[in-house]
């Protein structure tokens, strides 16, 4: 298990991931912020949450490499292929499970069932997370296949 | 228990006004006084018609309960502040009577996302009372699957499931009437509970009946929240009522009316699918619910605005779906009879293309509202309303398709004047917020632009009023948000000549405007009488000193209301019918918008 290239590889490929997600947002592709949508678990005001969702979101990237790691020491091998496809792997649960899951545990998202006294402001993000846009699919699938090969070819490196 | 004749199919539809709303902030039905639903979507709003008979003819589907022979509705209203409706019907000596809404609150219970609870009663008497549940699903009227589960109907179309309770329990069959002894002492409960990509859950209709009283208590406590100095206080936390039960909860997007089709003109084919989202609702929204003392709704409309315009900014869409996606384009349904045989039945809204340079004032002006209220705006939102003001400059001169949403662009005054709200509002915030030298200069410049161009081209002297086209004799009743601007003096001949001009040439009765010539705007036949106009004529008389004939005209207004309080789009001058999609969210924000200004007017 190469502990010193996960602590530091880690960080630059959710860095790179989250870059990437902030430019398709830039360009129009999607509403997703994940930095906002971590964030607002901590703080109701969108400047401070989107500070702290980012740190939240590099300790979670963090969480995640170290998976991919663990699983490129199992493999005795690491390559920017077996990253992609751990990516693939990453971005299917995270679109089908992990975000459809995020309104029962977010207090400041709304749920499909929200009522009246709902003062959540946050929108669920729905099946696939289409809910930000119907390109949203595509860019999560294409920014996670970028972690995971930026981790690969990063620890193949070493 | 018996099974009755189905109703004749070529009945005359029941009059748009005769509907009630039913609502739990996600999806609502529409229900007549004889006990039909005649329209309801699943899971939402904008979903797939479920009971749509009210523009879809017999094969689209309705729910009825009620009598099951001739009587007459004696008494028919909302329960005090609160969204449940009760109808009540006498049959020779006895009366029976109908409550029912929809359960609002279900967020951390298991129950179902769309539960409507419908309860008879009878009183002096056993009385015989009909069960028709007929659902039909979308645009081609499918049957759907049926199976009974102990007492439960079943009804599944793949993703789609419906399940009826009905207590005493009793043996339902979709599409076959069926008749029912209702005793004083044995009330007759109906549940209908939806779901969609989800297991149906099942709820017992007394526990059902238990939700729906327990929302009624959240309902009052919601209406004792607003403002209790407001004029006319019963009629308009009315429309607040409606136009939260209009607001999608789970995104916070105002819907412009649950409807699609509903005709502006009886016969005609201006039928429109108003199942979305306009920027310009939610704005008025915004200060409408700012003004009555509920900011947490007006902070809802503003996010679910920035949110929704994230994707084509600083571009502003005319209409989204409800949550932020782009509006499907327009089609016709097949098959589809219209009400009143008015077709085409239309499905998706094509405006969503249009360039309205309006919007970019009503939005840019709802976040002044917000500000002026004492509230800050975080840096995405400010940079938002920088975008939009600066796409004010850039495309001011070009014509646009304005707030009627005209298929041809041309030079519109009202777009005019609402750019050059649009920069001096974003002007306005930047008192507070930061803004370069630079930028501000700009804004500046373009502001007074468009004022000299306004003046210039869009102004008859004559009259004395600012006309509807640049180079137009005609006018346009949007005209009437001009004392509410600031471009010019509230107390100024061109604004009261405007005002004069406006109720002149465009009056068609009594209370009512035409919002321009009728007939004028390039489609085939007319329209009726555009009733947020006539709101309109009431905050510009109120803002202009002139509150007794403000108050005189709302008045006459609340006079024209639906007998449950509820407005469409339009009205027939002649006839007073409602027309257009109902009920209509721009007419029940302007109403509480008009009220306001009365309240803020100086009496005497």
């Amino acid at each position: 298990m190469d502990w010193a290239g996960w602590a530091l590889f880690g960080v630059v490929a959710t860095a790179t991931l989250t870059a990437a997600m902030i430019t398709a947002q830039l360009a129009g592709l999607t509403r997703v912020d994940l930095p906002l949508i971590l964030g607002t678990m901590v703080t109701g005001d969108p400047d401070r949450a989107r500070v702290a969702g980012f740190g939240i979101h590099l300790l979670t990237g963090q969480g995640f490499a170290l998976g991919y790691t663990a699983v490129f020491a199992l493999l005795g091998r690491a390559t920017w292929w077996l990253g992609a496809l751990l990516g693939v792997l990453h971005v299917g649960i995270a679109l089908t499970v992990l975000l459809p899951l995020l309104p029962g545990v977010h207090p400041r998202m709304a749920s499909a069932r929200a009522g009246p006294s709902s003062t959540a402001v946050l929108e669920p993000p729905g099946l696939l997370a289409l809910n930000y846009g119907v390109q949203t699919p595509a860019v999560t699938v294409a920014v996670h296949i970028l972690y995971g090969t930026v981790l690969g070819l990063l620890l193949q490196a070493r | 228990m018996s099974q009755v004749p189905a109703p004749e199919p070529g009945a005359p539809p029941a009059p748009i006004a005769d509907y009630g709303l039913l609502g739990d902030t996600r999806t609502a039905a529409l229900v007549s006084s004889t006990g039909a639903i005649d329209w309801m979507c699943v899971p939402r709003f904008d979903g797939a018609s479920l009971f749509g008979r009210l523009v879809g003819g017999p094969e689209a589907g309705t729910y009825r309960i009620g009598p099951a022979g001739p009587a007459e509705v004696v008494e028919r209203r909302y329960r005090q502040h609160t969204a449940t409706l009760r109808t009540t019907w006498v049959v020779g000596d006895r009366r029976l009577t109908l409550t029912e809404g929809m359960v609002a609150e279900v967020v951390g219970r298991l129950l179902p996302s769309t539960l409507l609870v419908r309860r008879l009663t009878a009183e002096g008497g056993p009385i015989e009372a009909v069960v028709d549940f007929d659902p039909r699903l979308g645009p081609g009227h499918r049957a759907p699957r049926v199976r009974h589960r102990r007492s439960l109907l079943v009804c599944e179309w793949g993703a789609v499931a419906v399940s009826l309770a009905c207590a005493p329990g009793s043996t339902l069959v979709p599409g076959q009437p069926t008749r029912v002894t209702v005793s004083p002492d044995r009330p007759l409960t109906l549940v209908l509970a939806t779901a969609h990509r989800e297991p149906l859950i099942e709820v017992e209709p007394d526990a059902a009946w238990e939700l729906l009283c327990a929302d009624e208590a959240h309902w009052r406590t919601w209406i004792a929240e607003v403002d209790p100095e407001l004029p006319f206080r019963d009629a308009v936390t009315r429309s607040l009522l409606t136009l939260r039960l209009l607001t999608y909860s789970p995104s916070q997007a105002p819907v412009a009316a649950p409807t699609s089709s509903l005709p502006e003109q009886l016969g005609g084919g201006r039928n429109w699918d108003y199942r979305y989202v306009w920027p310009r609702d939610a704005s008025i929204g915004v200060a409408a619910f700012l003004g009555v003392g509920k900011p947490d709704q007006a902070r809802g409309f503003l996010a679910w605005l920035l949110r929704a315009s994230r994707l084509q900014r600083p571009r502003l869409p005319a209409l989204f779906t409800l949550n932020g996606l782009r509006v499907p384009a327009e089609r016709q349904l097949d098959g589809w009879t219209g009400y009143a045989g008015s077709t085409p039945v239309r499905i998706g809204n094509d405006a969503a293309n249009q360039h309205q340079l309006d919007g970019y004032g009503w939005v840019v002006d709802a976040v002044w509202v917000y500000v002026q209220a004492g509230h800050r705006l975080d840096a995405e939102t400010w940079r938002a309303v920088r975008g939009f003001a600066d796409v004010v400059i850039r495309r001011w001169r070009e014509p646009d398709a304005g707030i009627w949403e005209l298929r041809q662009s041309s030079h519109q005054v009202h777009s005019k004047l609402m750019g050059w709200l649009a920069l001096d509002r974003a002007l306005g915030i930047a008192k507070t917020h930061p803004l370069s030298g630079r930028q501000q200069r700009r804004w500046q410049a373009a502001r007074q632009a468009i004022a000299v161009d306004v003046r210039t081209n869009g102004f008859d002297p004559e009259r004395s009023s600012y006309v509807r086209n640049y180079g137009s004799a005609e006018l346009d009743a949007a005209l009437l948000v001009l004392p509410l601007l600031g471009i010019e003096d509230a107390g100024s001949p061109r604004v009261a000549g405007t005002i004069d001009a406006i109720r002149t040439e465009l009056g068609a009765g009594g209370p009512l405007l035409y919002r321009y010539p009728p007939g004028h705007d390039g489609l085939p036949g007319s329209e009726g009488a555009f009733l947020p106009c006539s709101f309109w004529l009431v905050q510009a008389l109120a803002s202009t000193g002139r509150r007794a004939e403000a108050v005189e005209l709302f008045q006459a207004l609340l006079d024209r209301a639906s007998p449950l309080g509820l407005y469409a789009e339009e009205m027939d001058p002649v006839t007073g019918a409602h027309l257009g999609n109902y009920p209509q969210t721009l007419t029940h924000a302007t109403l509480v918008q008009a009220a306001l200004a009365i309240r803020s007017a100086p009496s005497g």
